[in-house]
């Protein structure tokens, strides 16, 4: 195997921004990315990760701030001088070169010795399963194909950091989730500090270490997968990770404890050291933490209980989903399905139990 | 098989029309002319006798060689003018880049016998510069002497069609494609020479092929430059030269023709295969990166450099125009605006009818050649190859043969109605110009459809469109650079057409402005005013091409945002 | 101040006419008139001018072409002609279309024109083609330039082989323009076959290009191209008109020769041509050729008492343009020969034989003031093969021959043995052999010395 594994390299950006005319697209981003870690940059369209991406790749307009590889700052080092390799979103394969000569492009244009470059070139296509295809041109290959192509043409050269674009994006959902495993595998073995872009929170939560949720320039929240879900740090990390109940309302003290009331309706109990009485904020929920029965339904001690009418259900397979209008709110409660038993119907007067440790307030 | 054919029925019936169109106008005219070729001059038989005749004259064999190197060596110094200037404007964010393109193609919008007088002007053995490389320096340089005369006047005239080509190829680069090359470590002598160039070779080939067909077949420069020993000047001067009745004048008319044909089957099997559709799902639009300070004045001293060499020819006629004796000195002696109120008092018509004749010809062009480009290319239909290669095959038909087959034809064939020969009613002018320059048009069309995915096609033909809609509402729009691009060189390149349009002008009303141009340097105290009215000429023209390149860029600004808003942030401020 | 006068002359001249003979003529004539010629603007353009205002109601429609292309198309467009008349220089054209029966009869009615000038008939016998003006070959060169290069003023066409004119002459090809035509003719009967034929290639090693055009001799010479050149008299003399720093002058031997108008065969506009003929041929119409743009030697004697001072007058100066008897049968029956001749040997060859006459001219220069006997005998060894001839003069006259080269063949039946391009390649290797020995002759001389 030609390939090496590498000791992974730190990636630190540092107060990075960068304006488009009058259009401010990164407003003073910091991040660190550890040796070897997966790190994704997840967002919706224009949020600003894609630029991030092609800053630290060397493309576009020289962004202010510095980005360090291994503490070295490389923000105005051209892109072929860096040393990072990246998978462009529509893989860029050079219709005028095989297969075999995409792949080694990189090596050449590091004067690699002919026979070097054959093994190398060799082990790549190996590695990614396409060795009988070298002489093919890339207009002859299948999406998933090319994709590998891709993936080969970048690591073959042993960047320092892997760079993927949105590398899933044109592919079906199932070779989507193969080539995921696959890129996630490849990275483990080379131990590869990578950097993954994408919009899909599944596709990120599967694979990143961590990850940063950016969202109109700025970095709005960084950590592990489970992480981010489970404590959101806003409302927009909330909603974009996964489906919230976000009720807004405020803190009150009462009945021996602190006390949700959210400008709805609704009142919770929450957790002794949940907040400060008196602050304005937001709790979330999660619909699966929520419990749903019939109106007479018996719900848990410690559960706060609302009462509802089913305004709308999805029926999903492993769940049902039901929207459950409580007084002027609106609130998602996923059910397990089992096979066989009823559903709740719409206009049906339900109650919904929420425990206080599954509400998390929000400051922003 | 029944639906095949069905969904060929449409095309199928257009495919006809041009044919027959083009057998009409191109095939039984150059026909007429050529089959004196084969006719034994003694005794009328068909014979290939004169053909023997031609490859054992030495002459022959001589003007053979010369107009081979000539054609050569101008596609050479086309590209060293080309290239730069394509690659700066396209590839950079540079100020005055649509005056810079627009500045490249005018070269070609001054008929070249009156380049060839102006050039001759400045770089002759006494033109301006030689007599002050002598005066100071006590040598002179023989930028004109012999064939490199041909060659700098012709690659001056001629390079804009590499540049108009090169840059339209250039603009259909996915950024993706040059940024993963830079990503893996090319730089920008490399990444050109790797990526850029190889994927713009179709845009290119398809500019230096016209280049060197035109060359070839040109007649109109040597003969002003007093160059006789090369195969189209042998064959005009045998043909049109009063008393003989030599056959090798058409002998020669036939091996231009072979010869281009050759040279275009050549470009062609070079090209076969390479269908760089490389606008990509998810792709960005063109990367223009930003120059750096000592860069930038490179990259415009290149510019201007290049500028001034191939714009030469208009500052002498500028010169010329408005100069009053211009003799054996580096400027004229002193200065005048006589010319330009003779001219504009007398010569408005020519005006008139050379937008109108460039007009109409370069609208019928885009049109055929979005049709051909799209038969030959997108259908399966039999003997489609053969629609292209007639078409093409206008480009290796001398002007006069044309001219001259023209007047055989339809002399005898009066317009209804109009109670003329078709031959001297101005709109075969219109059609002569139109079949001349209608390769041209073809090339540009075909280039910008080999850049159109067809997958774009199937998605419209999904969603319910025809074959014709699809076309109007997908291909075309995407073509629309390509054409534009055609029509303008069609356009400019029409307007100051000669060598057919002196054969069928019948009435000093229906001439064209290159016309009056030559008629006025016929004389002596016309020099000046035929330079006021080149100047106007090129003037006009230029505004229309300055302003067809404005079209073309705002529509491509509009689209760019579109482009943008979809699925990333890819497509980053202009 | 001279051109002015001779503006108000004619523009006075042409308000007398429109005021006097107009009614006359312009009831019945056609209200169009379409007339192809070889003329630039400057001379159409006058003289349509002058015409329209004689005959208002009639436009004149003038078609450029070049004489060649004239002919050519006259000749593809007989068969459904729409054009009125011919109107060139060379009477070699006319003879053409008169041969082919495309030009049409017509009488003078218009008094005061001479039989001849020079020693050559103003009008074609049979009648097809009339002479409205003389022009005479001659030599033009650029003052500057000459001044500039040292070169002084040549009076004879033999001057013009020395070698201080060596790349500094131009001259058209008699293939392509029917007065260099006349030119080359006129010298070969002045001097004699042989002779004439080592005078032009002698003068031709000094070329410095062949031109396409027959303008292209005036045009370089005017823009100083090169210094000298060997044109017909008008355009001299109207590159001096028009203020360019230019001379002209015409050497002994020259001929003048009348530059024609004829009315097609079955024009449209018959009257019209009729009265177009009348008024060239008219005192008004002879004196618009005056105009300095213009500049053409009129047929009515009359008319010269109008012109500028130092005008040429042929009817007066009995050295212009009669030491030649020049015989148009001669020049027409090996027309033809006589172009392809200087095609093969001149046009075609030019490098070589400026080479060979480069080398003569070198050798002679080192021969200059030493006595060497076997170094000179090599130089007019040299010479006489850069002189020599393909063929005789009675070889170049036979009818046989030229029917090689003829046109068309007259009837199917007619039998011609030789093809034109088989016969120049055998003269062009003959030549250029010749060229190369002369050259290496020379060259052997100069080494001697």
């Amino acid at each position: 195997m030609a390939l090496k594994q590498t000791s992974g390299v730190t990636v630190t950006v540092e107060n990075v921004s960068l304006s488009f005319g009058k259009t401010e697209v990164l407003k003073g981003v910091n991040l660190e990315i550890k040796p070897g870690e997966l790190f994704t940059f997840l967002g919706p369209s224009g949020s600003g990760k894609s630029t991030l991406l092609r800053s630290i790749a060397g493309f576009g307009p020289r962004p202010g701030g510095r980005i360090l590889i291994d503490g070295d700052d490389i923000a105005g080092l051209a892109p072929w001088d860096r040393n990072v390799g990246m998978v462009f979103q529509s893989y860029a394969l050079w219709p005028h070169m095989t297969v075999r000569k995409n792949v080694a492009f990189g090596l050449e244009e590091r004067k690699v010795p002919a026979r070097e470059i054959a093994e190398r070139v060799e082990a790549a296509l190996d590695l990614v399963g396409l060795a009988a295809y070298g002489d093919r041109r890339p207009s002859q290959l299948s999406g998933g194909q090319q994709q590998r192509v891709a993936l080969a043409r970048t690591i073959v050269v042993e960047p320092r950091v892997l760079l993927l674009d949105e590398p899933l994006s044109n592919l079906d959902a199932n070779l989507r989730v193969q080539m995921r495993r696959e890129i996630h595998d490849l990275q483990r073995k080379l131990n590869l500090t990578t950097i993954f872009v994408t919009h899909d929170q599944e596709e990120a939560n599967t694979i990143s270490d961590r990850m940063a949720v950016l969202d109109q320039g700025v970095i709005q929240q960084t950590g592990t997968p489970l992480n981010l879900y489970d404590n959101p740090a806003n409302r927009f990390v909330a909603s974009f990770l996964g489906t919230a109940n976000l009720l807004e309302g405020r803190i009150e003290a009462g009945d021996g404890g602190l006390w949700f009331i959210a400008d709805a309706g609704p009142r919770l109990r929450l957790t002794p050291d949940a907040g400060a009485a008196g602050d304005r904020t937001a709790a979330m929920m999660r619909p699966q933490n929520l419990t749903i029965t019939d109106a007479d339904g018996a719900l848990g001690q410690d559960v706060a209980v609302l009462e509802g009418t089913v305004e709308m259900l999805e029926f999903l397979g492993t769940i049902v989903r039901y929207a459950v209008r409580v007084g002027g709110a609106s609130m998602l409660v996923d059910e397990t399905h089992r096979v066989g038993r009823a559903v709740h119907a719409v206009g049906d007067s339900v109650r919904l139990g929420v425990e206080a440790a599954d509400i998390r307030l929000l400051s922003a | 098989m029944t639906t095949v054919s069905r969904s060929l029925w449409g095309p199928g019936a257009v495919a006809l029309s041009l044919a027959l169109f083009l057998i009409v106008f191109l095939v039984i005219p150059v026909a007429k002319v050529i089959y004196v070729a084969f006719q034994d001059p003694n005794t009328g038989a068909l014979t290939l006798i004169n053909f023997v005749d031609f490859f054992n004259t030495s002459l022959f064999q001589e003007s053979f060689f010369n107009s081979f190197y000539v054609a050569s060596m101008s596609v050479v110094l086309a590209s060293v003018f080309a290239l730069p200037l394509a690659y700066f404007t396209t590839r950079f964010n540079f100020g005055g880049s649509i005056l810079i393109q627009t500045l490249g193609v005018i070269p070609l919008i001054m008929p070249p016998f009156v380049g060839a007088v102006a050039m001759v002007l400045l770089f002759g053995q006494n033109g301006s510069i030689n007599l002050l490389l002598d005066e100071y320096f006590g040598f002179t340089i023989p930028f004109m002497e012999g064939l490199n005369g041909v060659i700098f006047v012709e690659s001056v005239h001629y390079f804009p069609f590499i540049l108009i080509n090169l840059s339209a190829a250039l603009n259909n680069i996915d950024r993706s494609m040059e940024e993963a090359a830079q990503n893996l470590g090319a730089s920008r002598g490399r990444l050109f020479r790797r990526i850029v160039f190889p994927l713009a070779m179709p845009g290119y080939v398809a500019g230096a092929s016209l280049v060197f067909l035109k060359v070839f077949d040109d007649l109109g420069t040597p003969l002003l430059l007093n160059i006789n020993n090369m195969l189209a000047p042998q064959a005009y001067l045998r043909i049109s030269s009063i008393g003989i009745n030599d056959p090798m004048g058409y002998v020669i008319s036939v091996i231009l023709v072979m010869f281009s044909l050759l040279a275009l089957w050549t470009s062609f099997l070079a090209l076969r295969g390479k269908d760089y559709a490389t606008v990509q799902k998810g792709g960005g639009g063109l990367m223009k990166r930003d120059l750096a300070g000592w860069e930038k004045a490179g990259c415009y001293a290149v510019v201007i450099l290049i500028l001034l060499l191939v714009l030469s020819p208009h500052i002498a006629l500028t010169l010329l125009s408005f100069g009053t004796v211009w003799s054996f000195s580096p400027l004229p002696d002193a200065y005048t605006a006589q010319h330009y109120v003779d001219v504009v008092s007398t010569s408005s018509t020519y005006i008139t009818n050379t937008l109108l004749y460039a007009g109409l010809a370069a609208g019928i062009d885009v049109v055929f050649g979005t049709a051909i480009a799209y038969v030959v290319w997108r259908t399966g239909l039999p003997g489609r190859k053969l629609l292209d290669y007639m078409a093409m095959g206008a480009v290796a038909i001398p002007g006069v043969v044309l001219g001259i087959g023209y007047l055989r034809t339809f002399y005898q064939f009066d317009v209804p109605f109009i109670d003329k020969p078709l031959a001297s009613w101005w709109v075969i002018i219109v059609i002569a110009l139109a079949i001349r320059r209608l390769p041209y048009a073809l090339r540009a069309c075909v280039a910008a459809l080999q850049q159109v995915s067809v997958m774009l096609e199937e998605a419209a033909e999904n969603l319910g469109a025809t074959k014709s809609r699809t076309v109007r509402r997908i291909v075309v729009p995407l073509m629309m650079g390509g054409i534009v691009a055609g029509f303008v060189t069609s356009f400019a390149t029409a307007a100051v057409e000669l060598s057919a349009t002196i054969m069928l002008v019948s009435q000093e009303s229906d001439a064209p402005l290159a016309y009056g141009i030559y008629e006025f340097m016929q004389s002596a105290s016309g020099r000046g005013p035929g330079a006021a009215l080149g100047i106007i000429a090129v003037l006009i023209i230029g505004i229309a091409t300055y302003l067809s390149h404005r079209v073309i860029n705002k529509k491509e600004t509009e689209r760019a945002p579109q482009q943008a808003a979809a699925p990333e942030e890819k497509v980053q401020g202009a | 101040m001279k051109r002015k006068d001779f503006l108000r002359a004619v523009s006075g001249a042409l308000a007398a006419l429109a005021v006097s003979a107009l009614p006359a003529f312009a009831a019945d004539l056609e209200g169009k008139l379409v007339i192809v010629t070889s003329y630039p603007p400057d001379t159409t353009v006058t003289v349509k001018k002058a015409f329209e205002a004689a005959h208002p109601g009639v436009e004149v429609e003038m078609l450029k072409k070049k004489t060649t292309a004239g002919i050519k198309f006259l000749q593809e467009t007989a068969t459904n002609n729409k054009a009125d008349m011919f109107w060139a220089s060379a009477p070699d054209a006319f003879e053409v279309l008169k041969g082919d029966g495309l030009l049409a009869k017509y009488d003078v009615k218009v008094q005061g024109i001479p039989e001849k000038v020079g020693a050559f008939p103003i009008n074609d016998p049979d009648g097809y083609y009339k002479g409205f003006a003389a022009s005479g070959y001659g030599i033009m060169w650029n003052t500057r330039y000459l001044k500039a290069k040292k070169l002084p003023v040549p009076k004879t066409w033999a001057e013009l082989a020395d070698p201080v004119y060596f790349g500094h002459v131009g001259m058209s090809a008699p293939s392509r323009s029917g007065t260099t035509h006349l030119t080359v003719e006129t010298i070969l009967q002045g001097m004699g076959w042989e002779k004439g034929w080592a005078l032009m290639k002698a003068m031709s090693g000094n070329f410095k290009t062949v031109t396409e055009r027959s303008f292209g001799v005036p045009d370089g010479v005017n823009s100083g191209q090169f210094g000298l050149g060997i044109v017909i008299d008008f355009f001299g003399l109207s590159s001096q008109a028009s203020g360019f720093p230019v001379d002209f002058l015409y050497p002994p031997i020259t001929t003048l020769v009348p530059a024609n108008i004829a009315i097609v065969k079955n024009a449209p506009h018959p009257k019209a041509a009729a009265a177009f003929i009348e008024f060239l041929l008219s005192p008004e119409g002879q004196a618009v050729l005056l105009d300095p743009k213009i500049r053409r030697l009129p047929v009515n004697p009359a008319t010269y008492a109008k012109a500028p001072a130092g005008f040429p007058n042929p009817f007066k100066d009995p050295s212009l343009g009669s030491a030649v008897k020049f015989d148009l049968d001669l020049s027409k029956s090996r027309y033809n020969v006589v172009n392809s001749l200087f095609d093969v040997m001149v046009t075609y060859r030019l490098d070589d034989l400026q080479n060979a006459v480069k080398a003569i001219h070198d050798a002679k220069a080192k021969a200059q003031g030493k006595s060497n006997a076997d170094a000179d005998k090599l130089i007019a060894e040299a010479e006489a093969l850069v002189a020599k001839m393909p063929i005789t003069e009675a070889e170049a006259g036979k009818k046989e021959f030229n029917a090689i080269f003829k046109k068309k063949r007259k009837k199917a039946d007619t039998k011609v043995t030789g093809r034109q391009a088989e016969v120049e390649q055998q003269w062009d290797e003959e030549v250029k052999a010749n060229y190369a020995k002369a050259k290496e002759l020379a060259e052997k001389a100069a080494s001697m010395l």
